[in-house]
């Protein structure tokens, strides 16, 4: 922890007087308490010295001190260490220095505290409404405490979303919110000069439905693992095991090692499932639909071998705080093993198959170009990033679970569009299925979960960060009375590269559009069931299947 | 170059041939440990509420009609078949069963109710196994509660004794709409 040690020696040398305290509860966590004046300088001279942005992270302090909070989070990922930069503003005026001129990917986090605490950022370069609705009205903030949980503020009519000024010479091209090529909603404003990608503008949000309220006001820290894999339908392991890493953290628990690998074959068999998912879905927005058939016929086996051992093709339910919930007995090895090597052998055929196959070449090859520099600019995680010559993976930068135990290679490639993340994504089905092996061959005997006699202390931070099939979760718990946690923050790993997009698009043909979008993996959320809402009257009638049928046989 | 990338594909898809299962027409039964509906032994249950405090879709709901009567509702239509009810079950009177053809236009197919004669423990009045270890489960919800099984809500509002005022005023209740 040399490298920490020096950064901490030039934080405290050029910003004395600004840095309260440092606090360092874990040998590769570093908080820094910093008056609200030197927020910029620190997290400034954070990002110049190669710290990756992670994420920001409000919250209402206005019980305690009057205060709202905001802690800026970077990782050291050479040093593996990630430190927090902690600050306060007072309640009556929120108003901070904006980072986002230096470290841009700070820009969406800033917009989310605008809307859901009543921030303010000076200096931010597109102050615009990020999180909350168009006709949500202006001064009510959802993460006040005061605001309750299930506020439902009347709806207002003829209010819209300003998208950006169309450059000149250009013309826009709408696509979303709901667009065959997109699964989910979402909008985007693209500005065309003939064929040729010029700009764009985001507004997303739309299912926005408030869940990180929700576990911190109505359940309890061991109801949230099974709403927090609901966030994502495809990594949901991924978020539970966050957010359980995260309460251990602030419960000082370790958890048995038996329980920590049965994590890593948890993680690593999800991954397995996702990469085959999204080459699919990638090969279908290419036109290219035998990969799109082939790779979910292989990942058929994996699902049917989740169900049998979690109980479930998807949201497997497995990880709860403290360890997991069901084990790993000797026949369910034997048939994980038999999968593997199915799977492998089938994987090994689709890969020589596309990897010469030109139609793929020409359809991604210095497609969603993106250099490096930039990359590291916009703090692009997972095979993206990777495929831009990034080299960071959280497995083996920040090992958590059972990482440090198992061998595997990250592969990095260079060519800065999509086809290396298509080649990125398919290396890194044979990396999983090395960890899962060497995992099952390790695994050590004992309990598959650590009882806790002790409550929770109030007002402790953890962060945890977690390497998902599509990119690095990070989530962040400040842990709060009455057996719940006072503040969770989820970070998927769409929410970065999601801000990188725009690079990736300029002067790109408009029909690469879904194919690019798509290389990030894009995971935005579902809603649960058909609404369908009365302008007149504002009347909200959900349907059921009985009247859908009586609709469409009318029709 | 083309021509063989051809080839190999070509090869990969003909070689396991067609997969498609028969199901629907054919029966496909889901394996022993699936986490199907849920169904309770209302023989077993002793009606501490422990599936309600830990039910995460807060689809399994309670409410004391009087001093011995306890209704237990479990609402199919949210549920999440996560399965944490039959963890926390001290009496195993939780199974999750094979059943996954759940979809149905009526929600009150897939509602199961029992209703409960209940005693009070003279050593701890309405409790579920206090000695649980596990810090993190403990119930936050004890005592007697209202639910609203018509509105099909769970209200967070116990009581240590029965009361029947509160039970009146919990008929009343009704979901937030509007500012």
């Amino acid at each position: 922890m040399k490298a920490l040690e020096q950064l901490k020696d030039t934080l405290k040398s050029k910003f004395g007087g600004n840095i309260i305290k440092f606090e360092s509860p874990l040998e590769d966590r570093l908080f820094v308490d910093v008056k609200k004046e030197g927020v910029k300088g620190v997290c400034k001279e954070l990002f110049t010295q190669g710290g990756r942005y992670l994420v920001g992270i409000g919250y209402d302090n206005t019980k305690r001190d009057n205060t709202l909070g905001m802690i800026h989070t970077f990782a050291f990922d050479k040093d593996s260490t990630v430190i927090c930069v902690r600050a306060w503003v007072p309640e009556n005026d929120p108003v901070m220095d904006s980072i986002t001129p230096d470290v841009p990917n700070a820009g969406w986090s800033e917009r989310e505290y605008m809307d859901l605490l009543g921030m303010k950022f000076t200096g931010h370069p597109k102050p615009k409404r990020l999180v909350l609705s168009d006709d949500w009205p202006e001064g009510i903030h959802p993460l006040r405490k005061e605001v309750p949980y299930n506020l439902v503020p009347p709806p207002a009519e003829n209010v819209a979303y300003q998208m950006d000024e169309c450059p000149e010479g250009c013309s826009v091209v709408p696509v979303g919110p709901f667009h065959p090529s997109l699964h989910e909603p979402n909008h985007w404003s693209i500005f065309v000069d003939g064929e040729t990608i010029k700009g764009c503008d985001y507004r997303g949000f739309m299912t926005h439905r408030g869940i990180e309220k929700l576990c911190t006001t109505q359940v309890s820290y061991n109801e949230v693992p099974f709403i927090a894999e609901r966030i994502c339908g495809i990594c949901g392991s991924v978020h539970a095991t966050a957010y359980a890493q995260c309460v251990e953290m602030v419960a000082d628990l370790k958890i048995s090692r038996r329980a920590e690998f049965i994590r890593t074959i948890m993680l690593e068999i999800e991954r397995l499932h996702s990469h085959l998912l999204w080459l699919g879905v990638a090969g279908h927005l290419i036109g290219f639909d035998t990969v799109f058939m082939q790779s979910w016929r292989i990942r058929e086996d994996i699902m049917w071998l989740c169900e049998k051992w979690t109980g479930n093709r998807k949201t497997y339910g497995m990880i709860v705080v403290g360890g997991v919930r069901r084990d790993i007995t000797p026949e369910l090895k034997d048939d994980m093993l038999r999968v593997l090597k199915k799977v492998e052998e089938e994987c090994i055929v689709v890969h020589k198959a596309i990897i010469g196959d030109t139609t793929i070449h020409k359809r991604t090859k210095g497609v969603g170009y993106m250099t490096h520099e930039e990359a590291v600019q916009w703090s692009i995680v997972g095979p993206p990033a990777r495929a831009r010559g990034v080299d960071i993976d959280v497995r083996r930068d920040h090992p958590y679970a059972a990482y440090d135990a198992v061998k595997f290679d990250v592969p990095v490639v260079d060519t800065n569009d999509v086809w290396g993340t298509v080649v990125v994504r398919i290396l890194e089905i044979f990396e999983a299925i090395k960890i899962v092996r060497q995992a099952l061959d390790q695994l050590p005997e004992g309990k598959i979960i650590t009882e806790m006699d002790d409550v929770i202390q109030s007002q402790r931070h953890a962060i945890s960060h977690v390497e998902a099939p599509r990119g690095e979760s990070v989530h962040y718990v400040i842990s709060g009375d009455e057996n719940r946690a006072d503040r969770w923050r989820v970070r998927a790993p769409t929410y970065p590269n999601l801000q990188g997009v725009p690079t990736m698009l300029l002067n790109d043909q408009f029909a690469d559009f879904p194919i690019i979008l798509g290389s990030i993996d894009p995971c935005f959320s579902c809603t649960d069931r058909v609404q369908v809402v009365d302008i007149k009257s504002g009347k909200v009638n959900v349907m059921n299947q009985r009247d859908l049928e009586r609709m469409s046989r009318r029709a | 170059m083309w021509l063989t990338s051809k080839v190999k594909q070509v090869l990969m898809v003909i070689k396991p041939g067609v997969v498609t299962l028969k199901y629907p027409f054919e029966p496909h039964p889901a394996p022993e440990n699936f986490r199907g509906r849920p169904h309770w032994d209302h023989h077993k249950c002793v009606g501490c509420g422990a599936c309600s405090n830990h039910c995460s879709a807060r689809c399994i709901l309670v409410r004391d009609t009087c001093q011995e009567l306890r209704i237990m509702l479990y609402d199919g239509s949210r549920c999440t078949y996560c399965g944490r009810c039959a963890d926390v079950c001290p009496e195993k009177a939780i199974t999750m069963s094979q059943e996954f053809e759940n979809a149905t236009g009526d929600r009150e197919d897939i509602t199961e109710r029992i209703e409960l004669f209940m005693l009070t423990c003279q050593r701890c009045g309405r409790c579920y196994d206090m000695e649980n270890t596990n810090a993190l489960e403990r119930l936050d919800l004890r005592g007697y509660r209202y639910d609203s099984l018509e509105a099909r809500a769970l209200i967070r509002k116990t009581t240590e004794h029965f009361d029947p005022n509160v039970l009146k005023e919990t008929e009343k209740y009704q979901r937030p709409t509007k500012l």
